[in-house]
């Protein structure tokens, strides 16, 4: 394959697996907020969230993979995943090389989540949100076609997609009810949906 | 001695003091609990009914040593047996903790109940040599306090909700120790068992609750499990239906109910099973549905809120049993929505709450489908509006 060949697919893979990655976060706080896709059952969410994420994860393999063979740059493959160690821009790809390792831990755990104590997995995951600005300011400061122009607007489209969707989740989080007062809750709720004729039961335990 | 005379009730002894115990039913002879729960075929009296000897040797013989925990915690509100056996007879229990214990080869042994009767039985324990002192834990108020899982949540020091079943408490239960939970009832049993009363096993405590004359009657019994029901509550025109077992358990007609022995398969026979010992007699001037309301209401505000069918389908119910206990005519597809909501709710909690509330609820419909009936034509069965059951109103 030649240089020019690597190196566009090196930015396509990134620049997708960038939009990916904000697709992931945004539909893994829906799932944490207990949310509906339209056409979608609320299980449907979940699988998604994981699909688009493992489809991110190939794209980054990928993006991984063309930067190492890819000889104009001088990345090499233990440069990929130990951060500051490339030869080119060591700073903006150690942060690239940061965030592929917790991509890895948050994917392997992912994996393993049934066999894992939630304890361990949930913390873990939480990391994701860590993920999403290494992956960007990397973006920013390894490539050379950010400077502006659509894909600079892309990117801030995704910042700003995913600023939202932590500060919903967080909102989400600080609004839960404690399980103690859940069961009052969901009772007004039904009573007073049944005096309404409205359908009841949508109490939500999150 | 003879088996006529060997044959003490639980709650004979005229005092609940160690003196009066030890001449009642003299010391307890050293033993092994399980062959002694196997023998006499005994049961636990929590509510499951399971079976002891089983349950002994589920927690016996492993790599740690268990802990044994005795629940007389009673989170029913019908119920008052425990109670009442707690506060007579404390030393029988305590004679069948140390039984189990020993048997066990125990770590440690605790006696979980209800705060407030704690300062009581403090010095009964005190007064006793036992090899292992036993731990008096108070019991978080609420339904669910007593559930096997979340007694042994709060032992831990965690809120008092049940938790998943995997690892089970048998397993992994208090400190990470092997652990038996046990009624309070089962271990007198065994405490008289061992000393040789073979009849004690096929005996159980009562809670009856009836009305005569427009007066509330409550107390507790000893009852043999060959005789009939009809034998311990009046079962005359003046009760409609009898509540079997609690909260969790099943609405007989008193008709069916006069033909019931109180033995498992007597009990069987009517879809009932003795559970926690209640035995509440419906007076006729009073709306079964109406009642069940009340009660469902309350069991749907004692879930945990952590599971979503219970926490969504037991609101749900209850709200539709409120407009079911009115004398009107329902929404024409509510009571198919409830017996929908019914059978969607049971084994799909980490505990078994939602699946006993829907026992009643679906006992309920049957039993009082007649009345069903009269209130879509407007009308009610209730002459008296007191409150039969009891539902305890509790600040959270």
């Amino acid at each position: 394959m030649t240089g020019a060949a690597l190196w566009y697919l090196n930015r396509a893979t990134g620049m997708v697996a960038l939009v990916l990655m904000t697709l992931t976060i945004v539909l893994g706080t829906t799932v944490r907020r207990h949310g509906r896709l339209p056409g979608l059952p609320r299980f449907g969410v979940v699988h998604m969230h994981r699909n688009v994420a493992l489809l991110s994860a190939l794209l980054v393999a990928g993006h991984v993979v063309t930067a190492v063979v890819d000889s104009y740059v001088d990345i090499g493959a233990t440069a990929a995943v130990l951060p500051f160690t490339a030869g080119y821009r060591p700073l903006a790809v150690g942060l690239g090389a940061l965030a592929v390792d917790l991509a890895l831990l948050v994917l392997v755990t992912s994996l393993l989540r049934d066999r894992l104590p939630r304890r361990l997995w949930a913390p873990v995951h939480l990391t994701s949100y860590a993920l999403w600005p290494l992956a960007a300011v990397h973006g920013l400061t390894a490539a050379s076609d950010l400077g502006g122009g659509w894909l600079l607007l892309l990117v801030l489209a995704c910042a700003a997609a995913t600023a939202w969707a932590s500060l919903a989740a967080l909102a989400t989080r600080r609004a839960a009810r404690p399980p103690s007062e859940r069961a009052r809750d969901a009772m007004a709720e039904s009573v007073a949906a049944f005096a309404a004729g409205r359908p009841a039961g949508r109490y939500r335990n999150g | 001695m003879t088996a006529a005379s060997a044959t003490v009730a639980l709650l004979s002894a005229p005092g609940p003091t160690l003196a009066d115990h030890l001449a009642t039913h003299g010391p307890l002879p050293p033993g092994d609990a399980i062959a002694v729960a196997e023998e006499a075929g005994l049961t636990g009296r929590g509510g499951g009914g399971f079976p002891t000897a089983v349950k002994l040797r589920s927690v016996a013989g492993g790599r740690r040593a268990p802990v044994v925990v005795a629940n007389g915690s009673e989170g029913e509100p019908a119920s008052a047996k425990d109670a009442v056996l707690l506060s007579r007879a404390p030393h029988l229990v305590l004679d069948g903790i140390a039984l189990v214990a020993g048997t066990l080869g125990a770590a440690s042994a605790v006696l979980a109940a209800d705060a407030a009767r704690l300062p009581e039985l403090a010095p009964h324990v005190a007064e006793r040599r036992d090899r292992l002192p036993v731990r008096l834990h108070p019991v978080a108020a609420g339904y669910l306090a007593g559930e096997e899982s979340a007694l042994v949540a709060a032992l831990n020091g965690r809120a008092p909700v049940p938790t998943s079943k995997f690892p089970p408490v048998r397993e992994r239960g208090v400190d990470g120790r092997p652990t038996l939970v046990i009624n309070v009832e089962t271990l007198a049993r065994l405490a008289l068992l061992a000393r040789g009363d073979s009849s004690a096993g096929d005996r159980a405590l009562l809670t009856r609750r009836l009305e005569r004359a427009g007066r509330l009657w409550v107390d507790v019994v000893d009852a043999p499990l060959s005789t009939p029901l009809a034998e311990w509550l009046p079962l005359d025109a003046d009760v409609q239906a009898v509540l079997i077992g609690g909260y969790a358990g099943t609405w007989v007609p008193a008709r069916t109910a006069a033909r019931l022995s109180l033995d498992h398969s007597g009990l069987a026979a009517a879809g009932a099973r003795l559970g926690a010992g209640v035995l509440a007699a419906l007076p006729a001037d009073r709306c079964g549905l109406r009642e069940t309301a009340r009660v469902v209401h309350f069991l749907a505000g004692e879930s945990a809120g952590q599971c979503g069918p219970c926490l969504n389908g037991l609101p749900r119910i209850a709200a539709a049993m409120d407009l079911l206990a009115r004398p009107a005519p329902p929404p024409p597809d509510l009571l198919p929505a409830v017996r929908r909501w019914c059978g969607l709710l049971p084994g799909r909690g980490a505990c078994s709450h939602p699946d006993g509330t829907v026992r009643l609820v679906a006992g309920a419909l049957g039993v009082f489908g007649p009345e069903l009936d009269r209130h879509r034509a407007g009308t009610c069965t209730a002459r008296v509006h007191r409150a039969f059951l009891p539902v305890p109103r509790r600040p959270r």
